[in-house]
């Protein structure tokens, strides 16, 4: 064997890859991607929903913090939806351009490559969240609920959409296509908004209660909601929150480690 | 370093569920060589450029790469650099981004990294469409940008696979004249996977040809082509009212020839039987024809080029 020619090492000065990247899929998703389109839809969504509860309220169909609670549930539920949308993409859309072998030969662990598209796909969240908050507002003002609605929404959004963006990049990272990726990904999303769905007696009965709070996204806005109707102080019903951390931690725990492992697969494009 | 060995492996081997796609391979490549890469479509020489820049995992065997052992994955990917087959591209960034992003991904700090990116443009020329989104680039423009960006990181081994892939003879010739212009300037050792012999013989080295996961002929160009292409066919140009007179000379003589097909009718072609030289099959041929008084107007020794050597090691004739 040769030995080892030591060139100087040019990674001295550079900043951390988790950042690097992370910059450079930010520039992709909100200046060359569809970050502003997606944002876009999410607010002509919230304004009609506004007008609608508003509207309601002004005929006495629904009490003010109801109103509060009902736009707050939609903006956090469809805020959410926009990670785990950019995040479902984040490796499979690699792998279907052809862009994953040119990332994959850099010596940046994976790792840092999963945790940089991650904080990416969470910014859509963070933008989602920003654009809801004058609509609460305008809900709220007089019953002393756009605080609790603002900071509670902030926390239980962001622990769904740890969740999301690390659930979306597992399956993004474990099937082929791109197209696989998201229907996967919806379709567990969609199962997880069932429970909220279902009639009162069953939410009611124990095992109807155990499934929800099993269930990070119902749990979540059963939490919102009690916050916000019931006028509960946030630690009166903490046990709500107990699924989403623990959906949130071990997402991001099983994503970091199925993230390690990314690889090509056999008779893949490069 | 010369005389240093840029590549080695030994026993490398890979396998997708239960398909043998590289068995057993053993590499030397000397720093500072140009190496032809060659093989049929399947021979697996992606999977062996995966396996030496530590995409893939090998199932068995070792490899170093610039003197780093393969247990060190992340040590080889600073020293090597890649021109994968059929690289995608980001169609939103322009070639100085993409570049940039790249070279910042290797350590760079930003502004470092813009400088490398313009000086690596313009060494492939493109630097007057760094700035446009990659999306607007020809293929050849593409295949220009991936060797830049195979050059990123200053490597000391750059594999480029299949970088003529899908472009007109002209723009397959501008690559390999880049390919080997960067080999020189940079003073690197590549390793050049395409199916332009002709490029090979004029460009490489060094020529390795594979085979279904083997190596089935390596060494020089001349090496490989005298070993692997022994001429066996070979053509004798006679007066056409003499051809019928010369077959039959040859016949007596036990040698297998037959009259020249479609409007050759002044050739006869003959097959060099397994075992003899072919000088000698020449000698012996042309003694005969002229001992009978068939003049002999031409003498053609059919083989002996990379393509013939190619083809008969592959098995693809």
């Amino acid at each position: 064997m040769a030995a080892v020619e030591v060139r100087p090492a040019a990674a001295a000065a550079g900043r951390r890859a988790w950042l690097v990247v992370t910059e450079q899929e930010l520039r992709d998703l909100w200046l060359a991607g569809r970050g502003l389109a997606l944002l876009f839809a999410y607010t002509v969504l919230l304004s009609v929903t506004s007008y609608l509860v508003a509207a309601n309220q002004a005929l006495n169909f629904l009490e003010q913090r109801e109103a509060v609670s009902l736009t707050l549930q939609i903006a956090v539920a469809v805020g959410v939806l926009l990670v785990l949308l950019g995040a479902a993409d984040a490796v499979s859309g690699e792998r279907e351009r052809g862009t994953l072998e040119s990332l994959l030969l850099t010596p940046v662990p994976r790792r840092a490559l999963i945790v940089g598209k991650g904080v990416a796909a969470m910014s859509l969240w963070v933008a989602a969240w920003a654009v809801s908050i004058p609509y609460i507002w305008y809900l709220g003002r007089g019953v002393g609920a756009v605080r609790v609605a603002v900071v509670s929404g902030l926390v239980v959004g962001s622990l769904l959409a740890l969740f999301l963006a690390a659930y979306g990049l597992i399956v993004s990272t474990l099937v082929r296509s791109n197209r696989l990726s998201l229907s996967v990904s919806l379709f567990a999303l969609l199962a997880l908004y069932a429970p909220t769905q279902m009639p009162t007696a069953v939410q009611t009965s124990w095992i109807g209660d155990l499934l929800i709070r099993a269930d990070p996204i119902a749990a979540g806005l059963r939490y919102l909601g009690r916050l916000i109707v019931n006028a509960h102080t946030p630690g009166q019903d903490a046990g709500w929150l107990v699924g989403p951390v623990v959906a949130a931690v071990a997402a991001v725990a099983v994503a970091l480690a199925v993230g390690g492992q990314l690889t090509l697969r056999s008779g893949e494009r490069s | 370093m010369a005389g240093a060995l840029a590549l080695e492996a030994g026993g490398l081997q890979k396998s997708y569920g239960g398909v043998l796609a590289v068995a057993s391979l053993d590499l030397e490549v000397e720093t500072g060589t140009i190496l032809g890469f060659l093989g049929p479509n399947g021979a697996g020489k992606t999977t062996v450029i995966r396996m030496l820049s530590t995409i893939l995992r090998p199932d068995a065997g070792w490899f170093t790469v610039a003197g780093v052992p393969h247990s060190r994955p992340l040590e080889i990917r600073r020293r090597v650099g890649v021109l994968p087959e059929s690289a995608g591209y980001p169609s939103g960034q322009t070639g100085e981004e993409w570049l940039t992003f790249h070279a910042e991904l290797f350590g760079l700090p930003r502004g470092a990294a813009r400088t490398t990116a313009r000086r690596l443009l313009a060494e492939v020329g493109l630097a007057e469409r760094g700035g446009s989104l990659v999306s607007g680039y020809s293929r050849g423009m593409r295949q220009r940008l991936g060797i830049a960006r195979a050059l990123v990181n200053d490597p000391q081994v750059v594999f480029l696979d299949e970088p003529t892939l899908g472009l007109d003879p002209a723009g397959q010739l501008q690559v390999l004249e880049l390919v080997t212009r960067v080999a020189h300037q940079h003073g690197v050792t590549v390793v050049l996977s395409t199916h332009v012999l002709a490029g090979v013989e004029r460009d490489c080295d060094r020529v390795l040809i594979l085979n279904r996961g083997r190596v089935v002929e390596q060494g020089t160009v001349v090496e490989v082509s005298r070993r692997a292409a022994t001429p066996r066919r070979g053509v004798v140009e006679v007066p056409a009212e003499l051809r019928d007179r010369a077959l039959e000379v040859l016949a007596a003589g036990k040698v297998d020839a037959v009259a020249g097909g479609g409007d050759h009718r002044d050739e006869v072609e003959l097959r060099i039987p397994a075992g003899m030289a072919p000088e000698t099959a020449a000698t012996m041929v042309l003694g005969r024809l002229l001992d009978a008084g068939v003049p002999v107007l031409g003498f053609t020794l059919e083989g002996g080029r990379l393509s013939d050597a190619f083809l008969a090691v592959t098995g693809d004739v």
